[in-house]
């Protein structure tokens, strides 16, 4: 009976435990305002981050911002469980690619509703981040899609550097040359054909768009046909580097191991890559079909501040968004972290050096080339992107014929689309 | 008499279940609860942001319209049948030769199962990857006895065996049960096969294999359910290109699909009937194989 007895004063110990960590957290203490705030980043990002919250809170003594931040995909995972627990943060950080699938869902505050500002930002980026007349994002700043090339390797194959206004012809022949000098070793360039930003260039320069205002494929399957059997024939041929040597060295790219001459991809990956590679990369415009041509650029948002449409504090939350965005202070602590700024105030506070100052000087010099930025892709443009590079590499990989590769993208895109 | 009064034997099962409640709770909280959950969303179309939308058996239906989906079945199937088979031939054998008193025996047992302990992990997915990348040992130690394959992670062909050989290295667990049961087999039994005449290999077929057949059974079945179940080897190794499953969806194992349905494509419905399908496809697996068992499995006092 003795112990019973203990037994059950054990349990009630450990009800009671339970109780009172059920109860604890939470309340705001009188009258102050506590906003979450997410983003996606690594240390470094954090420590920036921190320092501009830290301005912020002083600037702004009732608000207190509690940070909290993932890598890319984990901060994906984990913001689709809490919007869908209705535990979304005040603030978070929003990719292009994403915008429209949580912005179509509900989840988004329509910033228009507070008193936001965003009259500072540049030209090429106002309006960018409204869906149907609603502004569910903000820029912080952005990129262009364009090439990175290796000098030493093109010099050792006795090439020269691309220069602006250089045509796909001259291109392809440019790979091709540095590929047979490689012997095997090193290459041209890798099967750019596989990428959608890629396909995306194509099909701006010559007037047509990825996806049509109402959010379905704006190709049709023949261009794809065609794309794609150009792609393949320079991975037969020996002119891009094969398949199963990129994915050998996933996730790094074949860049920066000194395997590949050249290679599109957005600007700001440019810091990343000087980071991870002793090589000396350049930054080298997109061909063009013909001389004089449009180069199918765009400024695209490296990454937006939205806010929850659950949030009980708005008008702060939409504060939060305008400090961050506006202020020259926090211009100057991040420099070129979340892309070159997307404010005035912000691009003249911003300390640039290195590869910040290279991306800069590009996105300065090819300014007046660039077209209008797209609308936000579609919901389900994520994984529409990823089938795309998917099944270019079962092509790539000889698992499957051209046609029936852009059948099956087809068939899985307007898939996904529909809803 | 042994009878014991009913108010003490009620006292035992109180005290039993409350001791038991913290387990009990976690059962019906954290598995039976969401299992529930994922069976009612398996019916419905869920995005994880609005309601879920009741659309009855359609998820199952496009199952067998899904490409990828009979993709992963097959790539799954495959890797059980040559996983499974391996790790526990590579069991039984050390397990054999551990058996044998000798001198450093239990070193030898724990550097035999370290490699189960460390299995799962992500690094070790990681440091597998690098050998069998170009010109790595794996790559080089086959080129120098004349089988030129080059890497192997980039190959459709030779990632699913990659994957295998991992599962297989890590026979530890299985091997540790087989020398469990090996140790139970009389010596009178081995001695009197030798009298007869019987040879090693007879000795292992007439004693071993049949005194041994329930901790093959045991063996067998928890491995094949475990194999059904392997994620995080093909989710790191090979990455592929995006959505995971990789080279040209040679690696795309039923639960990395699945993960990558739910939390990628954020078709949780979808994902969900798919958890259930693999529930009733592992349990029809079982189910057969207790089936067959009649047919081979011994156990002691049997009258077979």
């Amino acid at each position: 009976m003795a112990s019973t007895k203990r037994f059950r004063a054990a349990l009630a110990v450990l009800l009671l435990a339970g109780r009172l960590t059920a109860c604890g957290g939470g309340d705001d203490a009188g009258g102050d305002v506590t906003l979450r705030f997410s983003w996606w980043g690594n240390a470094d990002r954090a420590a920036l981050m921190q320092q501009s919250i830290d301005l912020f809170q002083a600037a702004n003594p009732t608000i207190t911002v509690t940070p909290s931040f993932q890598e890319f995909e984990a901060y994906w995972q984990k913001m689709a469980t809490e919007t869908a627990g209705g535990n979304a943060p005040d603030v978070l950080q929003m990719d292009f690619a994403y915008l429209r699938e949580y912005a179509d869902r509900n989840v988004l505050l329509d910033l228009k509703k507070t008193d936001v500002r965003v009259d500072d930002l540049i030209p090429a980026f106002q309006g960018v981040g409204e869906v149907d007349g609603a502004l569910y994002g903000v820029p912080t700043g952005g990129n262009t899609w364009c090439m990175f090339y290796n000098p030493a390797l093109l010099a050792a194959a006795g090439v020269e550097e691309p220069a602006a206004g250089i045509t796909w012809d001259q291109y392809h022949a440019l790979v091709d040359t540095v590929s047979k000098k490689g012997a095997g070793r090193t290459y041209g360039g890798s099967n750019y054909r596989s990428v959608i930003y890629s396909f995306e260039s194509y099909l701006l320069q010559r007037g047509g768009t990825l996806y049509t205002e109402d959010g379905a494929l704006g190709f049709t399957e023949q261009q794809l046909i065609d794309y794609w059997t150009v792609g393949k024939q320079y991975v037969d041929d020996g002119r891009f580097i094969p398949s199963e040597k990129v994915a050998q060295i996933e996730p790094a790219s074949p860049i920066t191991k000194d395997l590949i001459a050249t290679e599109f991809r957005w600007d700001n990956f440019f810091a990343r890559y000087a980071a991870e590679t002793e090589a000396e990369l350049k930054i080298g415009p997109v061909p063009v079909t013909a001389a004089g041509g449009p180069t199918g650029q765009y400024l695209k948002p490296a990454m937006l501040l939205s806010a929850s449409a659950r949030t009980d504090h708005p008008d702060e939350a939409a504060k939060l968004i305008s400090f961050l965005i506006n202020d020259p202070q926090v211009g100057r602590i991040f420099g070129s972290n979340r892309g070159i700024p997307a404010t005035n105030a912000q691009r003249e506070a911003a300390v640039l050096e290195g590869p910040a100052l290279a991306i800069a000087e590009y996105e300065k010099a090819i300014a007046p080339l660039l077209q209008k930025a797209p609308p936000a892709p579609p919901k389900g443009a994520g994984t529409v992107e990823a089938a795309f590079l998917r099944i270019a590499d079962e092509i790539s990989y000889g698992r499957s014929s051209v046609p029936d590769a852009v059948d099956t993208f087809f068939t899985e895109a307007e898939d996904t689309l529909a809803g | 008499m042994t009878t014991i009064p009913a108010r003490v034997r009620y006292g035992d099962a109180t005290a039993g279940l409350l001791f038991l409640t913290p387990w009990l709770l976690g059962m019906l909280l954290l598995t039976i609860g969401p299992m529930l959950a994922s069976l009612y969303l398996s019916f419905t179309d869920y995005d994880l942001f609005d309601t879920p939308e009741w659309v009855g058996l359609d998820n199952y239906r496009r199952m067998f319209d899904d490409p990828r989906y009979l993709q992963s079945v097959t790539v799954t199937t495959a890797y059980v049948a040559l996983a499974v088979p391996l790790k526990l031939a590579a069991a039984l054998g050390v397990a054999l030769l551990l058996n044998r008193p000798r001198l450093g025996q239990g070193l030898y047992r724990s550097a035999f199962y370290a490699p189960s302990l460390i299995g799962a992990s992500v690094s070790l997915s990681l440091v597998w990857k690098s050998i069998f990348s170009d010109d790595a040992v794996v790559d080089r130690g086959l080129a120098a006895i004349g089988l030129d394959t080059g890497g192997w992670v980039g190959r459709p062909e030779f990632s699913l065996p990659m994957l295998v050989l991992l599962a297989a290295w890590q026979f530890g667990g299985p091997m540790v049960i087989f020398l469990a049961g090996l140790k139970q087999i009389p010596g009178e039994l081995y001695e009197a096969a030798a009298v007869d005449g019987a040879g090693p290999w007879r000795r292992f077929r007439a004693v071993t294999l049949p005194m041994l057949s329930p901790v093959l059974f045991f063996n067998l079945l928890l491995e094949i359910i475990g194999a059904f179940q392997v994620f995080t080897s093909a989710f790191v190794i090979a990455t592929g290109a995006a959505g995971g499953g990789g080279p040209a969806g040679s690696t795309l194992l039923y639960t990395v699909y699945l993960y990558g349905r739910g939390f990628v494509d954020f078709r949780m419905g979808y994902a969900s009937a798919m958890a259930w399908m693999l529930v009733l496809g592992v349990g029809l697996v079982t189910a057969l194989l207790f089936r067959t068992s009649r047919m081979w499995v011994h156990y002691a006092g049997d009258r077979a």
